[in-house]
């Protein structure tokens, strides 16, 4: 066990416990407070718990690692589809989708399409995001276990229940602020780790000559085309398509906030990625790609390798930020999912607040738990698992969002057609495998598209009422109206 | 806002721009050429990252003057 890296790691863990604990009492005086924080935050807070929330175990030790593994292209891909997540959802639904008034994905699915629409897309959340656990639980169960000294599954088991206890505690509340600090610490982290990186090759020309020397292969595009574009497209909607992403929307005051909220965020996140091409040529100067079992432990090693003990604490505090910070969202989605969406609407619709919240906190335990069992034996590399959630959730969701908000024509047989058409095309190609790994949205999310717009076509088309709410989603209007009628 | 006017919308014009530089990326590929030791493809990636955002600033300004000018 390294003493003072698990001190700090402790003491991170206690003080993010305690901010849950903290906005127990405001996140469950109502519904609104628990899943959108009651519509009220601001564009700094917002930025960074955006960026937080997106920045997971994947943009730090997935890409890392597998930009030292499989070349620097590979971490390039990443940031290239992972930077754009920001201006795509900017420009097609931050907006647009806070003026809806709503608070969950699967909420707007109903207000669009109506209830079939609905369930289905709860389904479709509570499985996308109870798998993207998996990927974050592993990080954080290799980070515990190398640090604390403890097995791999004490490590998953024992983390996993940290960040559930805060997440179910404070709620939206809790997470948003804890990602603030999260997202800092990440973003300091990583900037100090750069410039020590730096400094200890003589500037950043030199750095890159040490990593060749090293890792003949670090330059070049070692994997087939489809796997990049692949890549690049399941990151490029994430921010869409990802209920944990939207949700933070929903947060914002106004759409005005939400849209300079994802502007910033977009500049922490490309901070992050240009760190991250400097701390993965530190890696592959170490050369230990291939003493490595796991490729996904690269970037804890790169932090020990050129970091002090204490600093390395923090950075490591920082990897398990972004790890908790992502996961939070997650099981925040999947509650809201179950509690708000199935429960209140079609089980007990006069079901008290406090009730919801209650159920929502239950549903919490039960998806990290099953997360935790998944995560002991995990199926892949960090990386893979996040590429295959991001293209689950774009072949699913994808195009009946976008269509939703921007084709009036789009009606419930398309929506429907479109999720599931494009679920079960995905689902089959990572069954079958015909193509390399992480492509398989090439083919699923154009099948979603194709189906939405030709089941739309072929059925009636939406009622007057609907096409007018379609309108309301792009009019300029102060969108204080709208959501005093959503809240009151 | 009509349908048909929503093709002008600011975010349908960038998400274009953002398309075509993405794929201008992906057509070209010049995985064979190297600068400093990395595929050229590697970094044209790379610099796209400064270009997304000056999309996102670009996206923010446009939006806020139309409000504004709306309003007025």
């Amino acid at each position: 066990m390294q003493i003072l890296e698990t001190v700090i790691l402790g003491v991170y863990l206690v003080l993010m416990t305690l901010m849950g604990i903290y906005f127990t009492k405001r996140a469950h005086s109502s519904e609104n407070d628990y899943w959108t924080a009651g519509k009220s935050i601001n564009t700094f807070v917002g930025a960074f718990a955006l960026f937080a929330a997106l920045a997971s175990s994947s943009s730090l030790m997935g890409a890392v690692g597998s930009g030292v593994a499989l070349g620097v292209p590979f971490l390039f891909a990443y940031g290239f589809g992972a930077v754009a997540i920001l201006p795509f959802t900017l420009f097609l639904v931050s907006g647009q989708i806070r003026r809806s008034g709503v608070n969950t994905l699967p909420e707007f699915f109903k207000q669009r399409y109506g209830q079939t629409v609905q369930i289905v897309a709860v389904f479709i959340v509570v499985f996308g995001m109870t798998f993207y656990m998996v990927p974050q639980l592993t990080a954080s169960g290799l980070i515990g276990s190398h640090v604390l000294g403890i097995d791999y599954k004490t490590a998953v088991i024992v983390l996993g229940i940290g960040f559930t206890i805060y997440a179910a505690l404070g709620g939206m509340w809790a997470i948003t602020y804890t990602d603030l600090i999260q997202g800092s610490v990440m973003l300091i982290g990583m900037l100090v780790l750069s410039l020590i990186i730096l400094v200890q090759h003589d500037g950043f020309s030199s750095l890159i000559q040490d990593a060749l020397a090293t890792s003949p292969n670090f330059g070049d595009v070692t994997q087939p085309w489809m796997s990049y574009f692949g890549l690049f497209l399941a990151f490029l909607w994430f921010g869409i398509v990802s209920p944990s992403a939207v949700m933070r929307n929903f947060a914002s005051k106004d759409a005005k906030t939400a849209r300079r909220s994802a502007m910033w965020s977009c500049l922490l996140y490309l901070l992050i990625f240009a760190f991250g091409f400097i701390v993965a040529a530190g890696g592959a100067s170490l050369g230990i790609a291939d003493e490595l079992n796991n490729q996904d432990m690269i970037f804890v090693s790169v932090i020990e390798s050129y970091m002090s003990p204490l600093l390395a604490g923090i950075m490591l505090a920082g990897l398990l930020a972004a790890i908790m910070s992502s996961a939070d969202a997650m099981l925040l989605a999947i509650s809201a999912g179950v509690a708000r969406d199935i429960y209140k609407e079609y089980i007990n619709k006069n079901a008290s607040e406090s009730t919801v919240t209650k159920i929502g906190f239950v549903v919490m335990v039960v998806a990290s738990i099953i997360g935790i069992i998944i995560a002991i034996n995990p199926p892949q590399l960090i990386a893979i698992m996040v590429g295959w959630v991001g293209g689950f959730l774009l072949s699913s969701f994808g195009f009946p969002l976008i269509l939703g908000i921007w084709w009036n024509r789009a009606n419930k047989a398309g929506a429907l057609a479109g999720m599931l058409g494009g679920a079960f095309t995905f689902l089959l190609l990572v069954i079958t495998k015909p193509f390399s790994l992480v492509s398989e949205p090439i083919i699923a999310a154009p099948v979603s598209l194709i189906l939405v717009i030709c089941f739309s076509l072929l059925t009636q088309p939406p009622s007057l009422d609907i096409r007018n709410q379609v309108n309301q989603y792009h009019s300029d209007d102060d969108e204080k109206s709208n959501i005093k009628k959503t809240v009151g | 806002m009509k349908s048909k006017s929503r093709l002008f919308d600011p975010g349908i014009i960038l998400v274009s721009i953002l398309l075509i530089c993405a794929a201008v990326v992906l057509i070209w590929w010049p995985t064979d050429v190297y600068l400093m030791g990395i595929s050229l493809a590697g970094w044209l990636m790379f610099s796209s990252y400064g270009i997304w955002f000056i999309l996102a600033v670009i996206y923010v300004v446009w939006k806020e003057k139309q409000s504004k000018t709306k309003n007025n």
